[in-house]
């Protein structure tokens, strides 16, 4: 008998093959629609916007009469060199201290809200790790007393909206003298006159910033240290070297991945922020973008795309910086055994240093919040300087009506105001979807990810996945606001969901990513030699084995949804959500309503954040930084 | 079968483009709207629009008040009559985008809009044809009615920004250029964030403002060898701007200073709040007038620790500034009657305004519409808070010597102007 050789299958049918033996894999079809999917929702909206910079914008400067030259033909569509030729080359005739001067364009609309911009992202990134990373050293590796309530209440900056406390900044310190207007409750009540440096401007706003992200810098430094190795530093401490060597040669070098990662995330959040430098009168790119909208449309879509640039160019330092897993936490060593550093008396001075400034970050703006829904006018504290306690109102809670005039601007009090339930249900729509999405996709990513470790696709679709979150949000905002209106889905769930997914699956991706790396591979072949199908893996081997870091990565977008305004604010209209209206009351002054709002917001948070924790072990805390 | 189908793809065809043909454009329904009676429009209203959606967008929220009363109008005549609305409210200046986007994009969704700013809506809106303009014949024809200003594009009303200071000091503003002195900071909102305010600033170069600028500052206690070199100087800017009034140049002085002392505020709201109390003695704004009415006296805020500057004996100058709320069409508003039947409600009818007559400081060109606020600072009889006694709309154009925004000056001057005020308030 005679064996007939098979024909060899042609070269086309080998690629069909290897293709088809390539997706049979569940991890690397996902992974391929993944990537798909997120280069046209990360990339698109970004195109738009550089696609702006050179549209016609009628009623802007772009298309006055002097501006008619620059325009070209591209295809049946007319574009122009204007806005980016005007912006860095043209000058303008002013006035500076009654002289006329003639300044470059730039000089007005650009350098100095970039270099504002870049000294409170400095700042930001120093506060919050100074501040976040020595309460991390404390609460992780020594003996200090309150542990379990300062670390509570420690976030509560960064579960408010961010610019609560750039308005509780503008209360207490503000004064006649100083900064115009009335005074705020520390010179009401103590006669004390800030000067004009600490009450508007870098100082005030990096300080808020930091604060405000200094929760950040806990999370991912606290859960190194937590995780550190402490026989490392035990080496030294036998090697009779000093306690401040071993911090600087041993601790700070483990930490540095997380002091990285923090100075990254924190950079490009800062710089991103409007509303603290819009309440604490600094200009920046954020405020400029917004004020030069009307005239300057073309131009300040070229503001959009420097504050983009800046997220490409972290994204191209953390690749330079980062090796291997390019893992913004690094979470090292799997050592059970941590030391811990005697105080002595300290543990109880510190835990006091600490309880005031939580006290007075956390729980502060809280009681004042309170304190504010009941004053007879918005910042009228003469319930305190008068000692008239009649002097206090239920109005703004619990007036049902809006035909009698009862200084409240036609509103409704809070509970009877059914815009403001309106929009507190749109924010719930938006944070559930939005949690929903970026914790599905996030988490498929990172489990597709660690699959594929070598592989530059997956290497492509996480950088891809996380490059939305080192864009600042106004910048990311902008985008799709261009591309909302574009496609016409302006001021609808839709176009909030999807910015609010793209921007949020890094919280899901790196936290899952951040675990399945730590999973062994012999867990899911034991399943796969079994052949159990790839969903019955997942659903029963996979995230039950690490629902922690997967609920997470669902409760972190929910949580920062909630709060989020820059992202939103060019998203849709006043009343959709509740943080644009939340930014509407306080900008109209309504303190009251604003401070009644946040207090609902901080409340549900909190509850959310309590309710998971109990039902799963998952907390706001174990997200980014990879779970306690 | 193929002579069935081809017969029947014609006649698909030939009925699309009698359907085209038939399909009225906003234009149209526009032109034969401004000939008919409230009540005609009101049917036309019913017919097109009952059980559908209506979207529509505003600078004012109070758009929310004033569309259940519409329809409860339209129930009178039809008692099934319904209708899904749907008011927005962008942030940022976003209206005009929004606007703009959805007229030149596929889908049309927005059919009017209640809109501020008259620069942009002439640059924007209206040089584009993105909006269109329409008069209601009740309201040409209506007794009294104020068409100045009003009628191209159509206003629903004329609000005032007025000066006010604090007056529990010796301190006086007797003159428009006492707000400008040395030392002076008034409080006002962000040139760049609510553009009214530059509109304002634009119309300050408009001849007769500028004269009355120059006319206040000829009898000002103030006035020296410094402002006169200034403003001689402005001359110089006036040329650059391509300003060409004889007294532009007062203006001009008047803008600098002002652009170079103003404290900039988030809003009117914390501004009148900020005034109002013992605190901010001596401390002089420009705001929203309406605002005083939301002020609860206690210890520490009264509404009689301001002084509306206008109202005082003897005043000189500008008493604040007027700008507009305008209603129009979209080009593509895909219920383009409904929303013809809404302006007509708004601006010819009493409860069509109550949403927003029912306050001081805001006037309708229709008198039949407005309610009385002269007395709104009586209380039981006695005239206790007089700053609220609003002296209405042909006192403050005439006496109170408002400027009032043009859209189209606003827009010939805006190109060159808005970058000078920039550059000015960018140094500060």
């Amino acid at each position: 008998m005679t064996a007939l050789a098979s024909p060899k299958p042609s070269r086309f049918r080998r690629k069909m093959n290897s293709i088809w033996t390539y997706l049979s894999k569940p991890q690397n079809t996902i992974l391929l629609a993944l990537g798909i999917i997120l280069t046209v929702t990360t990339i698109f909206p970004m195109v738009t916007i550089v696609r702006d910079t050179v549209r016609l914008h009628p009623g802007s400067v772009d298309t006055n009469a002097n501006a008619a030259d620059a325009q070209v033909e591209v295809m049946g569509e007319t574009y122009t060199t204007y806005n980016w030729t005007n912006l860095f080359t043209d000058n303008i005739t002013t006035r500076v201290g009654r002289e006329r001067v003639t300044r470059s364009v730039a000089s007005i609309y650009l350098w100095t809200p970039l270099l504002n911009s870049i000294f409170i992202s400095i700042f930001a990134c120093f506060g919050a790790i100074l501040y976040g990373g020595v309460f991390a050293y404390l609460v992780t590796r020594t003996n200090l007393k309150l542990k379990k309530y300062l670390s509570s209440i420690f976030i509560f900056p960064y579960i408010m909206p961010q610019w609560t406390l750039a308005v509780m900044w503008q209360n207490l310190f503000n004064s006649n003298v100083v900064t115009g207007g009335n005074d705020g409750l520390l010179t009401s009540v103590f006669g004390v006159h800030m000067p004009l440096w600490w009450c508007q401007g870098i100082f005030p706003v990096s300080i808020v910033l930091a604060l405000h992200y200094a929760p950040f810098a806990y999370i991912l430094i606290g859960g190194i240290f937590r995780n550190m190795d402490a026989n490392l530093e035990e080496a030294a401490t036998i090697l009779n070297t000093p306690r401040w060597k071993t911090f600087l040669r041993v601790t700070l070098p483990l930490v540095k991945p997380a002091i990285l990662s923090t100075i990254l995330l924190v950079f490009s959040s800062a710089m991103g922020s409007y509303p603290i430098p819009h309440y604490l009168k600094l200009n920046t790119l954020s405020t400029q973008y917004v004020g030069m909208s009307s005239n300057r449309a073309g131009q300040a879509s070229i503001l959009a795309v420097i504050m983009m640039l800046f997220g490409f160019l972290i994204l191209i330092v953390n690749q330079r910086t980062t090796s291997g897993r390019k893992n913004f936490t690094t979470v090292t060593g799997k050592s059970g055994q941590t030391s811990v550093v005697n105080l002595r008396s300290g543990k109880y001075i510190v835990a006091v240093i600490f309880f005031i400034t939580t006290l007075a970050t956390g729980i502060l703006p809280i009681i004042l919040f309170a304190i504010e829904t009941f004053l007879p006018n918005p910042g009228d504290y003469s319930f305190l300087t008068n000692g008239i306690a009649g002097h206090m109102t239920t109005k703004w809670w619990m007036t049902a009506e809006n035909v009698t005039e009862n200084g409240m601007y036609g509103q409704k009090g809070i509970l009877f105001n059914s815009e403001i339930w309106n929009a507190f249900g749109g924010t719930l729509i938006v944070a559930v979807l939005c949690a929903l999405c970026a914790g599905t996709i996030g988490t498929l990513i990172g489990y597709c990810v660690s699959k594929n470790r070598r592989s530059k696709w997956a290497a492509y679709v996480n950088n891809m996945a996380f490059l939305p979150y080192l864009m600042p949000s106004l910048a990311v905002g902008v985008a799709f606001f261009v591309f909302g209106s574009n496609v016409g889905i302006y001021n609808t769930f839709l176009l909030l969901v999807l910015a609010g997914t793209v921007k949020y699956i890094p919280f899901a991706s790196r936290s899952a990513l951040n675990s399945m790396m730590q999973l062994s591979g012999e867990i899911e072949e034991a399943a796969i030699i079994q052949d159990i199908p790839w969903w019955k893996r997942m659903t029963r081997i996979i995230i039950p084995i690490q629902k922690t870091s997967i609920i997470s990565g669902y409760l972190l977008p929910f949580m920062t949804c909630l709060r989020e305004l820059t992202l939103f604010m060019l998203l849709c209209g006043q009343g959709k959500i509740i943080t644009t209206m939340l930014g509407y009351f306080d900008e109209m002054g309504l303190y009251a309503f604003s401070s009644g709002i946040n207090l609902i917001l901080i409340v549900v948070i909190l509850l959310f954040n309590t309710l998971v924790n109990k039902l799963t072990g998952a907390s706001l805390d174990a997200g980014i930084g990879g779970g306690k | 079968m193929k002579k069935l189908f081809v017969l029947m793809l014609a006649l698909i065809l030939a009925l699309t483009s009698c359907s085209f043909a038939f399909a009225e454009s906003t234009e149209d329904v526009i032109a034969q709207a401004q000939t008919m009676t409230l009540e005609e429009l009101f049917k036309k209203a019913i017919e097109e629009s009952n059980g559908k959606d209506f979207y529509a967008v505003g600078n004012s929220s109070r758009g929310k008040s004033a569309l259940p009363l519409f329809v409860e109008e339209l129930q009178k005549i039809d008692p099934s009559y319904t209708l899904n609305w749907d008011w927005q409210q962008p942030k940022e200046n976003k209206i005009f985008d929004q606007l703009t986007e959805d007229v030149n994009g596929a889908n049309h969704v927005m059919s009017m809009t209640l809109i501020q700013d008259g620069n942009q809506i002439q640059s924007k809106m209206l040089d584009t044809g993105i909006l269109l303009n329409f008069v209601p014949k009740d309201w040409t024809e209506a007794e009294g009615v104020a068409k100045e200003n009003n009628e191209n594009p159509l206003a629903l009303q004329t609000l005032n920004k007025v000066f006010e200071y604090n007056n529990l000091t010796d301190k006086t503003y007797t003159n428009m250029w006492d707000f400008v002195a040395e030392g002076e900071a008034p409080l006002f909102m962000g040139v760049n964030s609510e553009l009214v305010g530059k509109n304002f600033l634009y119309m300050m170069t408009n001849e007769k403002y500028a004269t009355w600028a120059k006319d206040a500052y000829e009898a000002w206690a103030g006035k020296n060898e410094e402002y006169d070199a200034l403003i001689e100087d402005m001359k110089l800017d006036a040329e650059d701007l391509g300003i060409t009034g004889e007294n532009a140049n007062y203006g001009l002085a008047w803008v600098y200073l002002w652009c170079e002392k103003y404290n900039e505020q988030t809003d009117d709201g914390p501004i009148c709040n900020t005034l109002v109390t013992k605190s901010a003695a001596g401390q002089a704004g420009l705001l929203v007038y309406s605002k005083l009415r939301s002020v609860e006296e206690t210890a520490e805020s009264s509404v009689n620790n301001v002084t509306v500057a206008a109202y005082q004996d003897g005043y000189t100058g500008i008493g604040g500034y007027a700008y507009k709320h305008y209603l129009m069409l979209t080009k593509t508003s895909p219920l383009p009657w409904t929303s013809c039947a809404l302006i007509a409600f708004m601006t010819t009818t009493k409860d069509g305004f109550k949403a927003w007559g029912k306050d001081m400081g805001g006037y309708a060109p229709v008198p039949a519409c407005m309610q009385d606020h002269s007395k709104d600072g009586y209380v039981d009889g006695v005239d206790t808070y007089p700053a609220k006694n609003d002296r209405g709309y042909d006192w403050w154009l005439n006496e109170g010597h408002l400027v009032v925004e043009d859209p189209a000056y606003c827009a010939s001057v805006s190109g060159t102007m808005s970058d000078w005020i920039d550059g000015i308030v960018s140094s500060k």
